[in-house]
């Protein structure tokens, strides 16, 4: 059982890892329960006749992210090793399972779940980290092979094949984020320039293109331009936020104050959260929340700089930018800098499939500063 | 560093939203948290100038529904269909009318009902004070007063033009709800109150415009005319005491549905119609020549030329003959005050072809024919008056008694007016002042001279000529023992499509008392009278009756003989 290049062996041996990374992890986790009830709180008396509906579920799904996440920080991220491969295979069906009538389930024109009884699982959130278990394995596995443009061709189709699925939902925001999350682990992985401009280059006329193929993402594009040309259509969902923006001013109205929750703002305690958030606790709410959110990101990054292990860098890398891509395009939707598109702010966003996996993905990278630390322990004893 | 990148990209937006745009939002987003239901201000009143009511407020109530409010529709909508005497299925339409924010499910409902309804609690329902316009004397100055819209706002008359004063500003009443308009809980409702509209003094005085009704719907009925009118004026300021359209309609009962009536029954005919004078137009003639007379106007005729005796004069070729066939001495040897005792036409062709268009007409527009007279009254005809440059000569010599010229009563009455009050014309006015509920005036309407017409010599020298029409000539019947009536008679025929219309007569009078000093000037005009058609007989008695009246209101005493 001897394994001289691993130094990572049992649990006995690792650490007490990153312990204020696990906890802002928490925090914002937290927060973001206490968040959704009050965006959802009217809206879930009204439809639900009950103010906890939403409360209730971001809590059930609180307490099992924080279980996946401390079950899964005990695991040696070495097992995940093997299961890339079989994880991305299992996330592209659960993503085709998606098309299948009876299985599939539709919402605001958009089939993007599928159910099992009273449980829906949105399986774009599992395939992401899918992609970025396959590709941190992938690599890791090889290194060498990154540098010929060949070699990076199998990450290339597990992450098109991807994005095509989950574009025919379609969800062009999700379809988005793993894209940047691919062009992010090529580059990550230490890509030649050469091969990332073959990369990137068709995907700047891919954008223009697919946007042109639906119509509803030209209206969606033209109304972000100028919301107010269609204020009861397209603009409505971006007017909405940039009142409750606008509502919030610098100190924001306090928090469970919210007034745009009063069904104004749809989607109040999902996607458009930090709009809710943004009235109720104002900019430097905002500011501090991003602050973090940076924290987090610079934290796990910093993980992955220690880490010594290049599959272990991959893994954390992968699941950080995931995280921080993800945030970021949820706040320039909120704010309006890009065409409003469905995706939740990772850890806050009412949304349980989200939660309970970015949560367990917290976790791998918890579970890696642990052994990080043991890493440097075991340097210093040798 | 790209993530880096982004994070200060959208955090720079957030502040750029929720520090520096943010007014410009929330004044947007105010608009959509808030829900109205107006508060109607107090229309204010219409009073005569010594404060009668004659346009007034009932106290009523607006019921509006919100729709998304609504809790329980059936139950909701029977009570209101019982409280109100409306069909169930209407109200419960309105009830259950999601997507618009309130529907109005009555309006001008009476106190009653609305603490009847308001006893149950219904939740979606809401009252607002709405009141209803109420006219105490019905159809009393109709056309002067006017009405208002369903809406409350002024639309004929007074009500409108003065609306701006009388109207107010409405308030509201606004509560806080969610999307769809449900009540917040716990949000307390914003009170604007409402300020309520300021009231109008007229210059009309009530008990002389009733009188003046009283008499001419008399006449309208003895004489079978089509419509009868009056004007009274106080010659001494122009203030307007009374105007009587008839026939008029009652104000509390406006016939809506009928607008081809409505509108010819809510004219204000005295300001907005014109009619051709005829001979009560001699005035004018006299007092331009008198005027001239004493200025030395050597083409002027003396006051003691004795005018050609023929009953016809011919002008540019074509004969202008008296009304009077000039047999057996009538109408001989006249001087001006003869020629206006007996309304004797030739007498004034020669005037006014003896003054000459230049200096008639300079007297025209002093006397303001062919200009508005100024009334605060919206609607005023300029009536017509040929451009000084095409008339001719047979048109100056018809002006000169009356026809080939179009004018509103009101235009002669003032003129009239100007003409023996010492010759100043003074703007017309119907409105005294504007004043608010606790009585202080907001605003003021003081008499306004427009200009001079003649010398106070030449008005008295008139003065004793019309006089004498009362006394001695064709305003006999106009005369009231001791109290100096003056005035003249006019009978004009119609013109209808350019054409002299046969049988059709405006039968007129216009005269005043005391010629001294004239206080009381009233013009009365019988529209196609049947039978009798001159105004000596027609018009002249119910001017003597409108003076006995005012006599008789004002307690005025007999004149030393």
């Amino acid at each position: 059982m001897k394994r001289p290049n691993n130094p990572l062996r049992s649990k006995e041996r690792a650490g007490k890892g990153d312990l204020l990374f696990l906890a802002a992890v928490i925090l914002l986790a937290a927060y973001g329960v206490v968040c959704v009830y009050s965006a959802s709180c009217y809206n879930a008396e009204v439809q639900y006749g009950d103010a906890l509906y939403f409360f209730k579920k971001q809590l059930i799904g609180f307490l099992l992210g924080l279980a996946a996440m401390v079950g899964i920080s005990f695991v040696s991220y070495e097992k995940f090793r093997r299961a890339g491969l079989s994880a991305l295979l299992v996330s592209l069906v659960l993503l085709g399972l998606v098309f299948i009538p009876g299985v599939g389930r539709s919402n605001y024109g958009a089939t993007r779940w599928i159910g099992v009884g009273p449980v829906t699982i949105q399986p774009s959130e599992l395939a992401k980290y899918a992609f970025v278990l396959f590709t941190a394995g992938y690599f890791a596995k090889n290194p060498a092979r990154m540098r010929r443009f060949s070699g990076i061709l199998p990450v290339l189709g597990a992450g098109l094949s991807i994005c095509v699925l989950i574009m025919l939902e379609p969800n062009m925001s999700v379809t988005m984020c793993v894209g940047a999350l691919m062009i992010g682990m090529i580059f990550l992985g230490g890509a030649s320039w050469k091969s990332l401009a073959a990369i990137c280059i068709p995907v700047l006329f891919a954008v223009p293109a697919l946007i042109l193929a639906e119509p509803y993402r030209l209206q969606r594009l033209s109304a972000f331009m100028d919301p107010w040309a269609s204020p009861r259509e397209e603009g409505y969902q971006l007017i909405q936020s940039l009142y409750a923006l606008g509502n919030g001013k610098l100190f924001g109205v306090g928090l469970f104050h919210s007034r745009q929750k009063y069904r104004f703002l749809p989607f109040s305690e999902s996607d458009f959260i930090l709009s809710v958030i943004g009235e109720e606790t104002g900019f430097f709410g905002v500011l501090l929340l991003f602050l973090v959110i940076g924290f987090v990101v610079w934290r796990g990054f910093r993980i992955a700089n220690r880490c010594e292990n290049f599959y272990g860098y991959m893994l954390v890398c992968g699941i950080m930018l995931a995280f921080a891509v993800q945030s970021a395009l949820n706040a320039l939707v909120v704010s309006g800098c890009i065409p409003p598109t469905g995706l939740p702010l990772p850890l806050i966003s009412a949304g349980n499939t989200s939660l309970i996996v970015t949560m367990a993905g917290m976790g791998i990278v918890y579970g890696v500063s642990r052994h990080n630390g043991q890493a440097k322990i075991h340097r210093i004893y040798k | 560093m790209a993530i880096t990148f982004l994070f200060c990209l959208f955090l720079g937006r957030f502040f750029y939203i929720q520090a520096i745009w943010e007014d410009d939002l929330n004044l947007r987003a105010v608009d959509q948290w808030t829900r109205e239901i107006p508060v109607v201000a107090g229309r204010g009143k219409v009073v005569d100038r010594n404060g009668e009511v004659l346009a007034d407020n009932r106290t009523a109530y607006s019921i509006y529904a919100r729709a998304n409010a609504v809790s329980d529709a059936e139950k909701s909508a029977a009570l209101l269909a019982e409280a109100l005497g409306v069909p169930y299925e209407n109200i419960y339409e309105k009830l259950t009318e999601k997507g618009r924010s309130e529907v109005t499910v009555a309006r001008r409902t009476a106190k009653e009902v609305v603490l009847s309804i308001e006893a149950h609690d219904l939740g979606g329902i809401y009252f607002a004070q709405d009141d209803a316009r109420y006219y105490p004397h019905g159809a009393l100055a109709s056309q002067v007063i006017g009405f208002t819209s369903y809406d409350g706002s002024g639309t004929t008359g007074i009500e409108r033009g003065y609306d701006s004063y009388l109207a107010g500003k409405n308030g509201e009443v606004l509560s806080e709800t969610d999307l769809v308009g449900v009540d917040l809980e716990g949000a307390v409702a914003a009170y604007v109150p409402a300020t309520d509209g300021l009231n109008v003094r007229l210059t009309v005085d009530y008990r002389v415009q009733a009188l003046a009704e009283e008499t001419m719907a008399r006449v309208l009925a003895s004489s079978g005319a089509k419509a009868a009118r009056a004007i009274v004026l106080d010659p001494s300021d122009f203030s307007v005491l009374a105007m009587v359209n008839l026939p008029s309609y009652d104000l509390n009962d406006i016939p809506r549905d009928d607008i081809a009536s409505l509108n010819a029954l809510s004219r204000n005919s005295l300001v907005s119609d014109i009619y051709e004078p005829g001979s009560t137009f001699k005035i004018v003639t006299a007092a331009a020549n008198i005027e001239e007379g004493l200025r030395g106007n050597s083409a002027a005729l003396p006051l003691n030329y004795v005018f050609s005796s023929s009953r016809t004069r011919t002008v540019d070729g074509s004969a202008i003959r008296c009304w009077s066939d000039h047999k057996n001495g009538k109408h001989a040897n006249q001087t001006l005050a003869e020629a206006l005792n007996n309304s004797c036409n030739p007498c004034f062709v020669d005037i006014a072809l003896a003054l000459g268009k230049d200096t008639f007409y300079d007297y025209l527009k002093a006397f303001r024919f062919g200009q508005a007279t100024g009334i605060d009254f919206s609607g005023e005809s300029i009536g017509m008056l040929l451009p000084e440059s095409t008339v001719k000569n047979g048109d100056l010599a018809r002006i000169g008694f009356g026809q080939t010229v179009a004018v509103t009563p009101l235009q002669l009455a003032c003129a009239a007016a100007a003409a023996v009050n010492g010759g100043y014309y003074y703007a017309p006015r119907l409105v005294r002042e504007i004043y608010s509920a606790d009585g202080i005036t907001r605003f003021q309407i003081k008499p306004k001279l427009l200009g001079r017409t003649v010398s106070e010599q030449t008005s008295s020298i008139l003065s004793s000529m019309l006089e004498g029409v009362v006394r001695d000539g064709s305003g006999k019947k106009a005369y009231l023992e001791g109290y100096r009536v003056a005035g003249k008679t006019g009978t004009a025929q119609k013109y209808e499509d350019g054409h002299i219309a046969q049988g059709k007569y405006i039968s007129s009078f216009v005269g005043y008392f005391p010629a001294n000093a004239p206080k009381y000037l009233a013009l009365v005009i019988v529209d196609e009278p049947q039978g009798s058609y001159y105004g000596s007989t027609v018009a002249a008695p119910c001017a003597a009756e409108i003076f006995q009246g005012i006599i008789d209101i004002m307690k005025i005493e007999r004149a030393e003989a």
